[in-house]
């Protein structure tokens, strides 16, 4: 178009004249294409680009930590998220969890959860009311799951207070049972939940871990340096988690004693669900804040022991404990083994787990950088993600303080941070570069959950982040890999609808890749349903092998790149 | 012999105050006796004014000018002990003291403007009140003004450290070496930041270094066994750990790493030993964790450190001799934080140099009700309790020392001093003496037996004794003095 319009100017012009004018001209040629370079993305070279959407979604929720300025400790801790296809249309949609009014909090329109469907081409739509998953609730974590097996997914919410088990009525609308189910749970102050088939019985039993014993009684006042603060979580007794075995008729039964989760007592916070140790069960990491980890080692038939001292994954590599807060899991260096991220507070790295084999896991953060840029910050919402389907993880850090007023007493840090993106080099080492990844990257707020699925479809992962007090923030990849991909959707038969506890192996050339289905993960939250395999240069995948939790091996071969496939339990060959 | 150390004793103490305190317009000196005295007492004096200069601050104190310029404000520090109105909220009481604080330390800057200490000590309060931006405004300004400042350095590097900026933090701890090679705790530092950015081997160059200035410091071992047990040099590893447990032996993380260690060499047995060991000292730190969580008190904690600033301000006017200024402060500074035994010396210190010995005595008791173990502490109660004449009290004071620190020869040699002023007790003065000695043979444990052998009747013994006293102290006139007087009365 600049240069149709240089065209119609030049006509009119005498010789002389055109001297100056093509002089006029070639400097105006130039400032357009410096205007033009400029404009164009100053982050062309970074592998990732992870860029704002969040204006154009229309989702207008707004968290709120139902706090009145008496620092109740759940308000530091809320809230997780969840990114689930709610109604089964081929694509992701968010479920956003919200605080409720805290004692001397006054409200004139109550908080309530919201759920947006996602309407194609970064559209969504708030169907809250519709749907019927406007809980009012004081959230903190949430987990999905098709716990009756009727083909759509269900959410658990693990509130402080009663919790919700909302059934997916498979139109669209939610019925909360979790009274009727028995897992409404008392009145606790939940943190993470996992659904996890832990028994291998074919049916989701579900996981609910608690962050501390608080009433309102008990509450806490402390200052640090003057300044009014929120308490230590040390100040409140550790609670024992739940472990609810689904009795396959829509109840479940407590078996936290008797399976032995229910013998320890951890500040609980993020936790996920993962075979560590290939065994074929699902074993149980629980991120504890400000005390030791626990790794519960499934027996394979729903029996855990806590193995975490023993593994070492109880600590850090020295033995310290850290203020656990989400726990991402992945085979960041394809060794075929699943690995723990684990994000914690300020001046404390956020902690990677390196799975050694052999239930031995170690504290490999020094020698890799895979805490960089987290020692000022508290971290929360976190995962092992392949931004740039390179067919090696990445890691993603949702950061920023608990204390709303800590520059006042600590000026090493800040209440809002800038998130972090952890490139991951391809030889076990990681490197900073948030810099360099897009606008999303530069947004500085109070970041706690986040989710990371293809929200548009476009075959590499997008992002979704929960920020306390304020709006989300949705970050699209517009990475400028033309990398290959292959995404995996699991249908269980016999075993439980989604897959969840499935272990996948994904092998193309040279690249051999793992990954299990998760129900609940990183801060309290959940997404990831299908599975997602960066493939580099490979032009097809030679070989998809599914082990089903409590039910066979199936192998799927010559499957073409850069689709999404959906493997049926039993359609593999065995 | 008796009277003639006595007389000694009390004229060296009047001549140590008079050339202590100038004209202070303290205590008048006595006239002088050593005509009539014999050698005894004054040798006796020399040794009671040698425990003297211990209690006294080696600083001569010039004479407090009651007209002095430099102001103080006061009324903050007497607000301080006063009730003035209804009690603030502990909130609004920090807010106060941080104000008053912040005020204090400007003024000594202003007051002390060539001071260093003044500014380096304006940083360190940014520092404690969370403003390590300003602080590092001042520490930029105290190496302005002297840029030989190890510790400054030091302080700097840690504001980087904080940031993750490694290079630069490591870059300021080396501008620390380069100034004074054997800074304590630098090498660990830089090992700490070179850790951070993977730097194993440099690390452990860094700690062996460290230890080597600092033998004792388990946490260098400690660190140099997980670097070993990282680069699966086993043996090594063990070997640095077992050396932290060594010298600490409650060390908490090294058990982790000989745990840690036992697992990889697939030594089950040794990994459960360790691992018992370790839950059992993790236990116990968590509840002395949440114990120190609850016990701590954010008003109390403030106090603590703006009594530093409080006694550092009351050190500067001290050492200018405006004494008036400097009991206000530091009794501010006690009031701040009652248990702290550094204030409650200094002032105890001020005391004296006025001749204010029921004072700091009276500060000595405190100092001995919140560390009863510190056998110093007694000593000084028993030392000054002798010059104000109250032997009984001086005698239980010794016999604290004895008891608190058996090890120490200084209980047993005041205590045989006193017997023999007393004129009593000779066979146990003289047997406390010689404990003295065997516990440690300085010149001063020889002079009191030789005394004490002395007034036992026993000539040949206390020749020996002064004669070994002579020895380690050739220069020591007054030993030769007493030898000859000993030698001619036999």
């Amino acid at each position: 178009m600049c240069m149709s319009i240089l065209r119609a100017r030049i006509k009119t012009i005498s010789s002389a004249e055109r001297q100056d004018h093509w002089r006029n001209i070639g400097c105006w040629f130039v400032a357009v294409l410096l205007v033009l370079h400029l404009s164009v993305d100053a982050f062309a070279d970074s592998p990732i680009l992870l860029r704002d959407v969040t204006k154009e979604t229309s989702i207008t929720f707004t968290h709120t930590d139902g706090g009145s300025g008496r620092h109740y400790i759940m308000e530091t801790v809320s809230a997780g998220l969840a990114l689930f296809d709610y109604d089964n249309d081929g694509d992701v949609d968010i479920y956003f969890l919200n605080g409720a009014p805290l004692k001397g909090t006054e409200v004139d329109v109550k908080p309530k959860n919201a759920l947006y469907r996602n309407e194609g081409g970064w559209k969504f739509t708030d169907v809250t009311e519709q749907a019927g998953v406007g809980d009012s609730g004081y959230g903190l974590g949430v987990t999905v799951g098709d716990y009756d097996n009727d083909g759509d997914l269900d959410i658990y919410l693990n509130n402080y207070g009663p919790n919700v088990l909302y059934r997916n009525n498979g139109d669209g609308t939610f019925t909360d049972v979790a009274e009727k189910a028995g897992v409404d749970n008392g009145f606790h102050v939940g943190a993470g939940t996992c659904f996890l088939d832990a028994d291998k019985d074919g049916d989701l039993d579900l996981y609910v871990s608690i962050y501390l014993d608080f009433s309102y009684e008990k509450h806490v006042t402390t200052t640090t340096k003057g300044f009014p603060v929120y308490a230590n979580p040390r100040f409140y007794p550790p609670m024992p988690d739940f472990l609810y075995r689904n009795n396959g008729d829509g109840t479940f039964t407590d078996v936290s004693k008797s399976s032995g989760v229910g013998n320890h007592a951890g500040w609980g916070m993020g936790i996920v669900c993962g075979d560590y140790d290939n065994d074929g069960d699902t074993d149980v990491f629980i991120g504890n804040d400000v005390g030791e980890n626990f790794l519960f080692q499934n027996d394979g038939t729903g029996k855990f022991e806590e193995v975490g001292l023993m593994t070492g994954a109880a600590y850090d590599l020295h033995g310290d404990e850290q203020g656990s807060m989400g726990v991402g899991c992945g085979d960041y260096d394809n060794d075929g083994l699943l690995d723990f991220y684990v994000t914690s507070y300020q001046g404390q790295l956020a902690t990677l787990y390196r799975n050694l084999g052999s239930d031995m896991f170690e504290d490999v953060t020094l020698v890799t950088g895979s805490g960089t840029g987290t020692l000022p910050h508290v971290t929360w919402g976190n995962s092992f993600v392949d931004f740039d389907n390179n067919g090696i993880r990445d890691i993603f850090v949702a950061c920023g303080h608990l204390q709303d007023n800590v520059e006042k007493f600590d000026d090493t840090t800040t209440y809002f941070a800038r998130n972090l993106l952890l490139l991951n080099t391809g030889d076990g080492k990681f490197i900073d570069i948030s810099d360099q990844s897009g606008d999303g990257m530069k947004i500085k707020l109070s970041s706690r959950g986040a989710g990371f699925d293809d929200l548009d479809n476009d075959g590499d992962v997008d992002v979704v982040i929960l920020n306390s007090r304020r709006e989300p923030t949705i970050l699209r990849n517009d990475s400028p890999s033309r990398e290959h991909w292959l995404q995996v959707r699991l249908r269980g038969v016999k075993t439980n609808r989604d897959g969840i506890g499935a272990h996948v192996k994904v092998g193309a050339g040279d690249l051999t890749q793992i990954d299990e289905v998760h129900s609940g993960r990183g801060y309290q939250g959940h997404f990831g349903s299908r599975l997602y395999f960066g493939l580099g240069n490979h032009e097809k995948v030679d070989r998809v092998e599914v082990r089903w939790i409590g039910g066979p091996v199936d192998v799927f071969e010559n499957i073409a790149v850069d689709k999404m496939v959906t493997l049926i339990e039993g359609q593999g060959d065995g | 012999m008796n009277t003639l150390i006595e007389a000694i004793c009390m004229e060296r103490c009047t001549i140590t105050e008079g050339r202590d305190t100038g004209n202070t317009g303290g205590p008048q000196q006595p006239d002088s006796h050593a005509p009539k005295k014999t050698l005894s007492v004054l040798l006796a004096g020399f040794i009671v004014c040698a425990f003297n200069c211990y209690l006294f601050q080696v600083a001569a104190f010039p004479q407090s000018d009651e007209n002095s310029q430099k102001t103080v404000t006061t009324s903050n520090l007497n607000e301080l002990n006063e009730s003035t109105g209804p009690a603030l909220k502990p909130e609004q009481e920090i807010a106060v003291l941080k104000k008053e604080e912040l005020e204090l330390a400007e003024r000594l800057m202003k007051d002390f403007p060539d001071s260093i200490n003044a500014i380096i000590h304006m940083g360190n309060l940014w520092e404690r009140h969370g403003d390590a931006t300003k602080a590092l405004e001042y520490f930029d300004k105290a190496l302005e003004q002297d840029p030989e400042r190890p510790d400054v350095y030091k302080s700097i590097g840690w504001f980087f450290m904080n940031k993750e900026q490694y290079e630069q933090a490591i870059e300021y701890w080396q501008k620390a070496l380069q100034i004074d090679p054997n800074t304590p705790g630098v090498h660990h530092d830089i090992a700490l930041a070179l850790m951070g950015q993977n730097k194993q081997s440099q690390a452990i160059g860094e700690l062996e270094k460290d230890i080597q200035i600092s033998p004792r410091s388990s946490l260098s071992y400690f660190l140099l066994g997980q670097l070993y047990l990282r680069q699966k040099e086993y043996e090594k590893a063990r070997n640095y750990y077992e050396k932290a447990i060594e010298i600490e032996p409650n060390h908490t993380n090294a058990y982790y790493g000989l745990f840690t260690l036992s697992i990889r060499l697939k030594q089950q047995d040794k990994a459960k030993e360790y691992m018992a060991v370790f839950k059992k000292l993790k236990a116990e730190d968590m509840k002395i964790l949440k114990d120190r969580n609850k016990a701590v008190d954010d008003l109390i904690q403030m106090q603590k450190g703006a009594a530093e600033t409080y006694m550092l301000a009351g050190q500067m006017y001290q050492a200018e001799g405006d004494f008036q200024k400097a009991e206000e402060l530091l009794k501010g500074a006690t009031t701040l934080d009652p248990n702290n035994i550094l204030c409650l010396e200094k002032l105890a210190s001020l005391y004296l140099t006025s001749n204010r010995i029921t004072d700091a005595i009276s500060l000595y008791r405190k100092i001995s009700e919140i560390d009863p173990k510190d056998p110093i502490c007694h000593l000084n109660i028993g030392i000054l309790s002798m010059r104000l004449k109250q032997l009984e009290k001086a005698e239980k004071a010794f016999h604290n020392v004895i008891e608190v620190a058996p090890g120490f020869s200084g209980g047993y040699r005041e205590l045989a001093q006193l017997y023999l002023r007393a004129g009593r007790g000779y066979p146990e003065a003289r047997a406390l003496a010689e404990k003295a000695v065997a516990l440690e043979p300085t010149a001063l444990n020889y002079f009191v037996l030789c005394w004490a052998c002395d007034m036992n009747g026993d000539s040949q013994n206390a020749i020996k004794a002064i004669k070994r006293a002579i020895q380690l102290e050739p220069a020591n006139l007054k030993y030769r003095n007493v030898y000859e007087h000993i030698k001619s009365k036999n």
